[in-house]
């Protein structure tokens, strides 16, 4: 483990204050002996560097998928005071609301294995990569209601049903989203994009569900061995990258009109009340919503080939639930024995709500939410549940994915595109990418252990495993 | 043209070196063009960008996170600029082509410009760069 860093219990570790010049709390992180030496010193310094923004409260936090990133590691999850506390871009990243979600479908493997045409309409149907276009008409007003009602305007807008929302963190939508305080070129970005997947890692992968772990918390989400499921990962696209890149460059003014410290520039804030934070607090929550739009339209479009391909009703698809990534948050916690409400950054970090919380939906209440972990290309993705544990230790959060342990440059020097699809296909799994490229960048011994990071999570009790999804088939950006 | 990708976990670091910052900055562009399009970009097209800013790095960012703006909204790919820099005000005339799904797919999304780890630095043989894209 990295010098300097202490060992407070079953794979959890503390970076005391003082790790770096003033911080404000101490550093917490959740990570096995083994996953420990892929670690790099640059997450950790990130995860100090948040300990000493004003306001911070507890603990800066990182999840065992913690990695290297820009202003946060990613991993990073922290809460802040609403009275003295901050809001910053480099808490949320510029992919404001990368998240996923988990549909189920009547289907069993035998019925979609081996069916490339299946993975091909998907590709067709559903816009990836560089300079993919929605083929929606999504008109200016429509982009405002997307902005405004996220996953509610398109189910309103007949691309989903009713079900859906109860089945999305916080029902699809952020009430405080602000659509003035987004640019008119972040809405230009926005209009051609509705409905795409977009590239890197994001994905839409076909899986099947092959291990229970929890049968009372899968009976309650709606899972069932050997049923096949659809995970569909992306964010709020251009949109919302620009609402980040032009709320960093105000909210860089506004760091110093409020006389705040930061170590990075990356981590530029405002206090939460200021007219500045209040302002990229509300554009965040716009581009949320369209990110949780997005994933809806996605969903309508896989609900509608799947129905299609396979002569299914179209509301036999139900959504366990979608959960975001990147996203800052006012929510209601304990703190030192009082009920307040704090601002929670999650930045690569997931929402794992434990049972009694009053987000959940009735049928939830008593299992806890949802938590929705894919794993990388051709590796196990997870279903666990959130828990009380969460809600005490890490203002209930938990990991986001299996984090990256070998660089890009590295991917492309050591893994061809074409020998990993044609190693995938031996295991079963049809990949679909426009380039070899994409496909190298995403291959799986890129990432940590998937199984080795949920475990982690699992063991420290801040969510618990619910069942497996193994790939059959998956289409990348 | 110098420049080279540095290993980096998640991201997209870029390293360049340059006699000139102007020369600089074009290393970047053409480092975060290759990134998203690929190394298959002509010209034809033609697009102007006039910028300023408080300071260089700033003024680095911004520049580069305009041309992806201009790029994914008019659907351009570029492949040559010609930059002028003047105290701290910035020219940049683009030259590219309409984006080609068949040539300009084989890179990934930029998703912006970090300030996280930017150093411009000037020494003996000019200027360096380190840059990372958030993709």
């Amino acid at each position: 483990m990295i010098e300097g860093v202490r060992q407070t219990g079953v794979n959890e570790w503390e970076v005391p204050v003082g790790y770096v010049p003033g911080m404000r709390v101490p550093g917490k992180f959740f990570l096995s002996e083994s996953l420990g030496s892929s670690l790099e010193s640059g997450a950790i310094e990130q995860l100090a560097n948040v300990a000493t923004l004003p306001g911070i409260i507890r603990h800066s936090l990182a999840m065992p998928d913690i990695h290297w990133g820009y202003g946060f590691p990613i991993g990073g999850v922290a809460a802040f005071s609403l009275d003295e506390g901050v809001i910053s871009p480099g808490g949320v990243g510029f992919d404001i609301n990368c998240g996923v979600r988990l549909l189920t479908t009547p289907l069993a493997q035998k019925d979609i294995s081996g069916r490339r045409d299946l993975i091909e309409e998907l590709f067709r149907a559903v816009p990836t990569g560089v300079g993919g276009k929605s083929t929606l008409r999504i008109s200016p007003p429509d982009l405002e209601r997307m902005m405004n009602k996220g996953a509610s305007w398109a189910v309103d807008a007949g691309y989903g049903v009713k079900r859906d929302l109860i089945r999305c963190e916080d029902g699809g939508y952020m009430k405080q989203a602000d659509c003035h305080a987004v640019s008119a070129k972040a809405k230009q970005r926005g209009v051609p994009q509705g409905g795409t997947l977009g590239s890197g890692n994001h994905f839409l992968e076909m899986q099947v569900v092959s291990e229970i772990f929890d049968p009372e918390a899968a009976r309650a989400f709606g899972l069932q061995l050997g049923q096949i499921c659809c995970m569909i990962h992306c964010g709020s696209r251009g949109l919302g990258h620009q609402v980040c890149t032009d709320h960093l460059k105000l909210l860089e003014s506004a760091t110093k009109k409020y006389h705040i410290t930061i170590p990075d520039r990356q981590l530029a804030c405002a206090p939460i009340t200021s007219m500045e934070g209040k302002d990229y607090f509300g554009a965040m929550a716009a581009s949320a919503n369209y990110a949780w739009a997005n994933r809806q339209l996605i969903t309508h479009t896989v609900r509608q080939v799947l129905a299609k391909m396979f002569r299914i009703d179209y509301d036999s698809m139900p959504l366990v639930y979608d959960v975001a990534h990147n996203v800052a948050k006012i929510e209601e916690h304990n703190v030192d024995g009082k009920r307040m409400n704090v601002c929670v950054h999650r930045k690569g970090a997931t929402r794992a709500f434990g049972p009694d919380s009053d987000e959940l939906p009735p049928d939830l209440k008593k299992i806890g939410q949802p938590v929705i972990i894919p794993g990388s290309m051709g590796t196990s993705s997870f279903v666990l549940r959130g828990t009380k544990i969460a809600m005490e230790k890490t203002f209930g959060s938990t990991c986001h994915g299996a984090g990256r342990i070998m660089s890009r440059t590295q991917a492309k020097k050591s893994l061809s595109g074409k020998e990993i699809t044609a190693n995938l296909l031996k295991a079963g799994i049809i990949v679909r990418a426009h380039s070899e490229n994409a496909i190298a960048d995403e291959a799986p011994e890129v990432y940590k252990s998937s199984d080795e990071v949920v475990n982690v999570v699992h063991e420290a009790g801040i969510s618990r495993l619910v069942a497996r999804l193994s790939p059959l088939g998956v289409i990348k950006g | 043209m110098s420049f080279e990708e540095i290993s980096h976990t998640a991201d997209v670091k870029i390293r360049a070196h340059a006699p000139t910052l102007e020369a600089l900055f074009t290393d970047a562009f053409l480092a975060l063009m290759q990134v998203v399009y690929g190394n298959d970009r002509k010209e034809g097209t033609i697009k102007e960008i006039q910028l300023k800013a408080d300071n260089i790095e700033t003024l680095i960012c911004d520049f580069l996170s305009e041309v992806l703006f201009i790029a994914e909204v008019e659907g351009l790919v570029f492949s040559r600029t010609e930059i002028t820099i003047k105290d701290l005000h910035l020219t940049a005339i683009l030259y590219g082509e309409s984006f080609d799904p068949v040539r300009h797919s084989s890179g990934t999304e930029v998703k912006g410009i970090s300030y996280s780890g930017l150093v411009i630095r000037k020494n003996a043989n000019g200027y360096m760069l380190d840059i990372l894209f958030d993709v």
